[in-house]
């Protein structure tokens, strides 16, 4: 081959320079060259011998990925891209991670320290940790509906059952970096839920002492502290990720080795017929498939950081306190399902059912050797997978908050209006609109439209906790609230339930703490029926909150996953 | 397959964009979210403060008014925190009164972590044994330091220029203030008032005293104390000056210091009203 300088000898400059320039691009895609790569682009017909297929031997990236697919398989259905997009976004949570990993040191010392750091102090840092945050949960819920259509095509069937087997894994795999990335700012969200969640290793259905053991090694110590944060950032950053990038190549291998299978209708039942693509059936990765994916991916792209941008915003609680627990500690959304399952059963059962059911997930392909994948074959099947389905969602929902233990009226309405934690109506509203006061539930603030929001949650939240009984003068619009509904001769019902405040007085008020910083004091006062001048509650003072000038709560509230 | 390379280019640019204009609005969020930073951690302060601090340092930080657990009104054991010597400035005075090198951050979240000596100002760090964690203690030591704003630490706050010599005192006549004869029965009030019994104990009742030496025989000692001065003299001196002289007989032993487990400011509190020391010096040594 002739050296650059004989060829700008032989045919000029910007002669030598084009031909340098394709010799470079072809060396680069293993195998195509501008020319090639401006006709896959206009979709022309490729010249022979294909160069499009030869990457696909010589490169490392693209003989991974097959030549061609079955053109039945590239549309929406059957795939709907969900095994796609749960490898994007695997690839978006490492990148978007190994960016947050700069600015963290998984220390109790300074882990809360290091998410403010973020937020205040690196630029698009709050960007950089919503999208990690964002795309963790939709990395669950992609994931888990990929499994859901998988079942639903009859995919896990012969001979793709160890792919589903692989898969399974890979679901348990991302819940689990999901949660184990949960602690990291150690807050007291972070902090609780995860206490809970090992707190389950204890009641474990083993011998007392293995429990004890299993646990001191997930916390490495008695108690959740250093130690503990230590190793599940170590298990969320590093342990975790390998494996999950060992099974997914295991996982990517057996796809492409037996190919993704067509829609049940489109083959003789019992056979499968998806590496046998005919000619006239094929959709070539280039320029097809993939372009197709480059697409998507600027496409998911745009979604995620928009959303991460614009409506979405990942939670930062108060410093974690080993001594002081929340009134209601909240399983993340994807694993409220177990949080609902305790409120069924015992607590050993439910933790010993979780690795059975990964089991029974594990052999079900292997168990389940009906030969048609087709859907009317499968009635009982998918049947059960619905009412399963369905489990799933009750459990969910009766593992939220709004199904909960109460505790008391009083603090049930505070924890409505203004959480321990969290972003809320009475922090949200501006400081300059925080009038001093003293303000009564459903009051209206002429010139104050934000304080006056804040009194009708106020009041909303009152009337799920209240009822009339003799009726309180001191308390106006009372007539809101159900008739009390005597339970015991101690305890009282409304509409909404067992514990209400029989003929309550309540107040908000608002005074000056600093000359930049306001207290706002909840107070509650419910007289007691049965011993008249006595009072039931009275919580003084002792129900308050500071709101700081600069504290910006406010912007909060602008968010889809946080209300007030 | 045009349609896709044109969506896909689209979306592409829009996310670019997108990234472009939080780039942009990036100074601004940074500076919210700094103030959020900060005024979060001043919250918490303020909850930490009223859960451990304010039943010696009282409600607002002003050592006036505090309560025990049970809300009985009890005497203020602390100093005042919302202090103008204490926050303001750069260097309060109080950090040279006791000779400490840094700054008032410092100052104070090292006085938080380590407590003082012989008062009952504990060690609240959990490095030295108390209950605090380290974010805890720069929360509670930002509350501290939030009492110095601008109106606030404008100008130094009006402080009589107490003379020297107790004599001169006694005869003082300037335009605002003019010294009566003290006034035993004021005496009594301003010591209950200015919280002196709550480490001096009842001048009526010997060993009485929790923390500081007991007055009730200072007209008799304070004459031995330091040479050439009466007990006048010395009493009047130990409150203006509390590290100069350290007494030997304090509730558990010889005093600490300096500096002096004594209160600091005393002098300064006492300059709204100085016919309060002359009240007070009647109280005790009778003169
Ligand atoms: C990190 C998680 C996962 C990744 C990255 C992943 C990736 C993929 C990809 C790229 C495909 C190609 C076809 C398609 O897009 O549907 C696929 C197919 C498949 N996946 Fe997954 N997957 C994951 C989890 C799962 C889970 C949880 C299951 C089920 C338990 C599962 C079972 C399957 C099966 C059976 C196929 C073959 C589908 C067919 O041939 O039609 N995968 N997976």
């Amino acid at each position: 081959m002739a050296t650059f300088f004989e060829q700008v000898s032989e045919m000029g400059v910007k002669q030598a320079i084009i031909t340098k320039a394709d010799d470079v691009v072809e060396r680069l895609t293993a195998g195509m060259n501008i020319s090639d790569i401006r006709s896959a682009l206009r979709g022309d017909e490729p010249r022979r011998p294909n160069p499009r297929l030869r990457p696909h031997a010589d490169s490392f990236w693209f003989h991974i990925r097959p030549s061609f697919y079955h053109t039945e398989v590239t549309h929406i259905y059957p795939t709907f891209r969900l095994g796609w997009l749960s490898t994007f976004m695997f690839v978006w949570e490492t990148i978007t991670g190994i960016i947050l990993m700069v600015f963290y040191t998984p220390s109790p010392l300074v882990a809360y320290d290091n998410m403010w750091n973020i937020l205040s102090n690196v630029p698009l840092g709050q960007l950089m940790r919503n999208m990690h945050r964002l795309g963790a949960e939709v990395m669950v819920l992609v994931v888990a509906l990929h499994m859901l259509r998988t079942f639903i095509t009859g995919s896990y069937k012969k001979p793709r059952q160890f792919t589903w087997a692989t898969g399974v894994i890979l679901l348990t795999l991302t819940a689990l970096l999901s949660f184990s990335g949960y602690l990291l700012p150690w807050d007291q969200l972070a902090y609780w839920a995860l206490t809970v969640f090992l707190s389950g290793a204890e009641a474990a259905p083993a011998p007392a002492e293995f429990n004890a053991n299993v646990l001191l090694i997930l916390q490495g110590a008695p108690s959740l502290g250093a130690g503990g944060l230590l190793r599940w950032y170590l298990f969320h950053v590093l342990l975790l990720p390998l494996i999950t990038a060992i099974f997914f190549f295991v996982h990517y291998y057996k796809v492409v080795l037996y190919g993704i299978s067509l829609p049940p209708g489109r083959e003789e039942i019992g056979e499968d017929t998806a590496k046998r693509v005919p000619k006239n059936e094929r959709t070539y990765f280039t320029p097809d498939i993939l372009t197709n994916e480059l697409m998507w991916t600027a496409l998911t792209t745009l979604f995620l950081v928009a959303g991460a941008l614009w409506f979405w915003d990942a939670p930062l609680e108060h410093h974690a306190d080993p001594i002081v627990t929340p009134l209601h500690v909240v399983a993340p959304w994807y694993l409220s399902w177990s949080q609902g399952w305790l409120k069924l059963a015992d607590k050993t059962i439910v933790i010993g059912f979780i690795p059975l059911l990964i089991v029974m997930f594990l052999v079900m392909p292997y168990v389940e050797v009906g030969k048609s994948r087709r859907y009317a074959d499968r009635r009982v099947g998918l049947t059960v997978a619905s009412l399963f389905f369905a489990f799933m969602l009750i459990s969910n929902w009766m593992g939220t908050p709004e199904f909960r233990v109460a505790s008391s009226p009083e603090l049930e309405v505070a924890q409505e209006i203004m959480p321990q934690e969290g972003a809320n109506v009475l922090l949200g509203v501006p400081y300059e609109y925080l009038d001093t006061g003293l303000y009564v539930p459903g009051e209206e603030i002429p010139d104050n439209p934000y304080l006056t929001r804040a009194l009708e949650e106020f009041e909303a939240a009152m009337q799920n906790h209240s009822c009339v009984l003799n009726g309180n003068p001191d308390m106006p619009r009372q007539g809101i609230w159900d008739d009390c509904r005597i339970l015991d001769g101690e305890r009282y019902g409304n509409g909404f339930g067992d514990n209400a405040m029989p003929d309550p007085y309540a107040t908000l008020r608002i005074t000056v703490e600093q000359a930049n910083m306001k207290r706002l004091t909840l107070h509650f006062e419910v007289p007691d029926p049965n011993n008249p001048g006595e009072l039931l509650v009275d919580s003084g003072d002792s129900i308050y909150a500071f709101r700081h000038e600069g504290s910006f709560y406010e912007e909060e509230c602008r968010f889809l996953n946080k209300d007030c | 397959m045009q349609v896709k390379v044109v969506i896909g280019t689209i979306a592409f640019m829009l996310t670019m964009i997108i990234l472009g204009y939080a780039a942009l609005r990036e100074p601004e969020r940074l500076e919210h979210f700094s103030a959020a930073s900060e005024g979060r951690s001043i919250e918490t302060g303020a909850k930490l403060y009223y859960d451990n601090c304010a039943t010696c340092h009282g409600v607002d930080g002003k050592a006036q008014e505090c309560y025990d657990a049970a809300g009985n009104s009890i005497s203020c054991q602390g100093l005042p925190l919302n202090s103008y010597f204490l926050v303001c400035g750069d260097t309060p005075a109080r950090l040279e009164q006791t000779l400490f090198e840094g700054t008032k951050v410092q100052f104070i979240e090292r006085t938080v972590s380590a407590g003082r000596n012989g008062t009952a100002m504990i060690a609240w760090s959990e490095r030295y044994g108390g209950p605090m964690r380290d974010d805890q203690v720069k929360n509670v030591a930002a509350y501290v330091l939030n009492f110095a704003n601008e109106e606030f630490c404008a100008e130094e706050p009006i402080s009589f220029n107490w003379p020297d010599a107790y004599e001169d005192l006694l005869t003082l006549e300037t335009e605002d203030f003019v010294a009566a004869p003290g006034d035993p029965e004021n005496g009594a009030a301003v010591y209950t008032s200015f919280a002196c019994n709550s480490c001096h104990g009842n001048v009526d009742e010997a060993g009485s005293n929790q923390i500081g030496p007991w007055l009730g025989d200072i007209a008799e000692v304070g004459a031995t104390r330091v040479e050439g001065q009466t007990a006048s003299q010395y009493v009047y001196h130990s409150i203006l000056y509390p590290n100069n002289f350290i007494a030997p007989d304090c509730a558990t032993g010889p005093c600490v210091g300096p500096p002096s487990a004594m209160v600091q400011d005393l002098a300064f509190r006492m300059s709204t009203n100085p016919q309060d020391m002359i009240d007070l010096l009647a109280y005790l040594v009778g003169e």
